[in-house]
């Protein structure tokens, strides 16, 4: 261990009360991606919070059984936010310490977009935009052809709704009433970049979808959303518009810009650690 | 005679009726005729949409599932549209799904180069987890997808629109065998699909010119049957591919990577070089094309020398 390493692990036992959410989780991305040098930091932290409520709070899941039979699914769609999904597989015990140390490295199981044939818990896998979604309705339709009670949850992002093939899913589970299924739309501003596609809201509700709206970094809003959710009686399916901040949590990290898929000098990852642990 | 189009609405219901987790998704077409299907396994048709990438895509979703999924539709759409959903959901993800295109080549000859597809084979033989199938009959097809629907790997059924109607041997119809249609010494005929016929036509005039023809039928492209191609062109030195598909890969390159150790074989080839900015019947195109024993004697006489056989072929 050097003594750069050993001056993070004592800033990581340093008092956590000035910490934004998961902080813990998204230092943990930092260091992850310095290390091997690839990765998405900020659209890593645009979605750590969502994927943290939900394998705290919303799935079913066994970690040692990835496959058990009556798991929900949760499909990253945005594959490039992976390093998120890895983080918070190891928090809940699907991936080791290990696993996260070869990161990107040559006999790794985790690379910079997840593989549903290596990683446990990944159900799909992402990384070209627009095929996680349809994936995920797919199984959606599946369980419903057997008449099961798993839910499936996948995880877009803004900017991936540019692709068409998101919008031909969203028509196809609204005529197949897909009561099952959950699109999160990681609202942060991307496409609006690139291809607006405001107003977001009233383009699902327009492809047949109840919509819900929610802060994508507030544990109690996302409980509150959550918690409308289960107790939705309707057939249709469900979008979550998830307001979020691209590279939320790190000062000079949050926006669009450089940092996509930028990799921390030692000197900024010194920075990062100022403001997360 | 009937459809191979038809014998795949009949087999989806012989083993939809046995099978409750062979699931059809069609991008809107067939409908008509997999309505017994419908009626017969409800719950397990769906006429998904025009939306052929998805549908693709989401019956990798259904496969997850445990289910078997059969996704149908026009060859180009399913195939060429859709192949980074069958490359990355199906191919990369190592799941299951049976795809049974029609409109294959140039079977909508008088619909134009938007609806031909001559690059199937070669893009469906990429991923190492693949079969392709060509049955120009429907005893071929029937037997072929019972064998091959449920082994959870990528199955691409091309259903031609005219059979060859060459009666065959039910036992001998088998996944990755070849047909011996007839023995020969002087020349390998590789022909594969509803020309067939055409082969086995112009085998009876070359016969009765002197020339003997081994001539070789695939119901399988992949694996293809490089047992039987090598012993018959180790035999006859002389190959002629005859392929409605591309000419820039191909069952012609099957038989290249086949036999690249023998010397002294004379090839020749009859495939499809560019796009079909032409219209007409199915059978004018193949005239058109070369796809006729006119086109297969013209081709014997411009790639082979037979020394003292067989002189002035052509009819």
């Amino acid at each position: 261990m050097g003594a750069r390493e050993k001056h993070f692990r004592k800033l990581f036992r340093m008092d956590l009360k000035k910490r934004p959410l998961n902080a813990e989780l998204r230092w943990r991305i930092a260091k992850m991606i310095s290390l091997s040098k690839e990765g998405h930091i900020p659209s890593a932290y645009s979605i750590i919070d969502i994927i943290h409520y939900l394998y705290a709070n919303v799935l079913k899941f066994r970690p040692k059984d990835p496959s058990w039979d009556e798991r929900d699914y949760f499909v990253l769609s945005k594959g490039h936010g992976c390093a998120a999904l890895y983080i918070v597989l190891l928090k809940f015990g699907f991936l080791s310490e290990k696993d996260i140390d070869n990161y990107s490295l040559l006999g790794g199981i985790l690379g910079g977009h997840p593989d549903t044939t290596k990683v446990p818990g990944a159900e799909a896998s992402t990384g070209s935009l627009g095929h996680g979604f349809p994936t995920a309705a797919g199984i959606a339709l599946g369980l419903k052809i057997q008449q099961k009670p798993n839910r499936v949850f996948a995880l877009l992002g803004d900017g991936e709704c540019n692709e068409g093939t998101i919008w031909e899913t969203a028509l196809v589970a609204s005529k197949q009433n897909l009561s099952n299924f959950h699109a999160i739309i990681d609202l942060n501003g991307s496409a609006a970049q690139i291809l607006p596609i405001d107003p977001l809201a009233d383009k699902w509700k327009a492809f047949g979808w109840d919509v819900f709206e929610v802060d994508g970094h507030d544990e109690e809003a996302l409980a509150s959303t959550f918690r409308k959710i289960a107790s939705s009686t309707t057939q249709k399916p469900k979008a979550i518009i998830a307001h979020t901040i691209k590279g939320k949590g790190v000062s000079f990290i949050e926006g669009h810009g450089k940092w996509h898929h930028k990799i921390p000098s030692p000197d900024e990852l010194e920075l990062i650690a100022k403001e997360l642990v | 005679m009937k459809k191979i189009r038809q014998e795949f609405a009949d087999t989806m219901v012989e083993i939809g009726r046995l099978d409750p987790k062979l699931i059809v998704m069609v991008g809107d077409i067939s409908h008509g005729i997999l309505q017994p299907f419908a009626q017969q396994c409800p719950g397990r048709y769906f006429n998904v949409g025009i939306c052929e990438p998805t549908i693709v895509n989401m019956a990798a979703g259904v496969a997850k599932t445990g289910l078997i999924p059969v996704v149908h539709t026009i060859a180009p759409f399913i195939i060429e549209r859709a192949y980074e959903q069958i490359k990355l959901d199906f191919g990369y993800q190592k799941l299951g799904v049976n795809l049974i295109s029609v409109g294959s080549a140039f079977d909508y000859s008088q619909l134009g180069c938007s609806h031909h597809c001559y690059t199937d084979f070669s893009l469906m033989s990429h991923f190492k987890n693949s079969h392709v199938f060509f049955p120009s009959s429907p005893i071929e097809f029937n037997l072929l997808f019972k064998a091959a629907y449920k082994n959870r790997e990528i199955n691409y059924f091309r259903l031609p629109e005219t059979p060859h109607g060459v009666e065959l041997d039910p036992g001998k119809i088998e996944i990755g065998k070849a047909i011996k249609i007839r023995d020969g010494e002087d020349l390998t005929i590789v022909v594969v699909g509803p020309q067939l016929k055409t082969a086995l036509q112009a085998s009876y005039l070359l016969s009765n010119r002197g020339l003997s023809v081994d001539l070789l039928y695939y119901p399988t492209i992949k694996p293809f049957d490089q047992e039987a191609t090598l012993l018959s062109i180790a035999k006859t030195k002389r190959v002629l591919v005859i392929e409605e598909a591309s000419s820039h890969d191909g069952i012609f390159n099957f038989v290249l990577r086949t036999v690249k150790h023998l010397s002294g074989v004379e090839y020749g080839h009859i495939s499809i070089d560019d796009f079909i900015h032409q219209y007409g019947t199915y059978d004018e195109l193949c005239d058109l094309l070369g796809f006729s024993v006119a086109g297969i004697l013209k081709s014997i006489e411009s790639s082979f020398v037979f020394k003292e056989k067989c002189i002035g072929l052509s009819v």
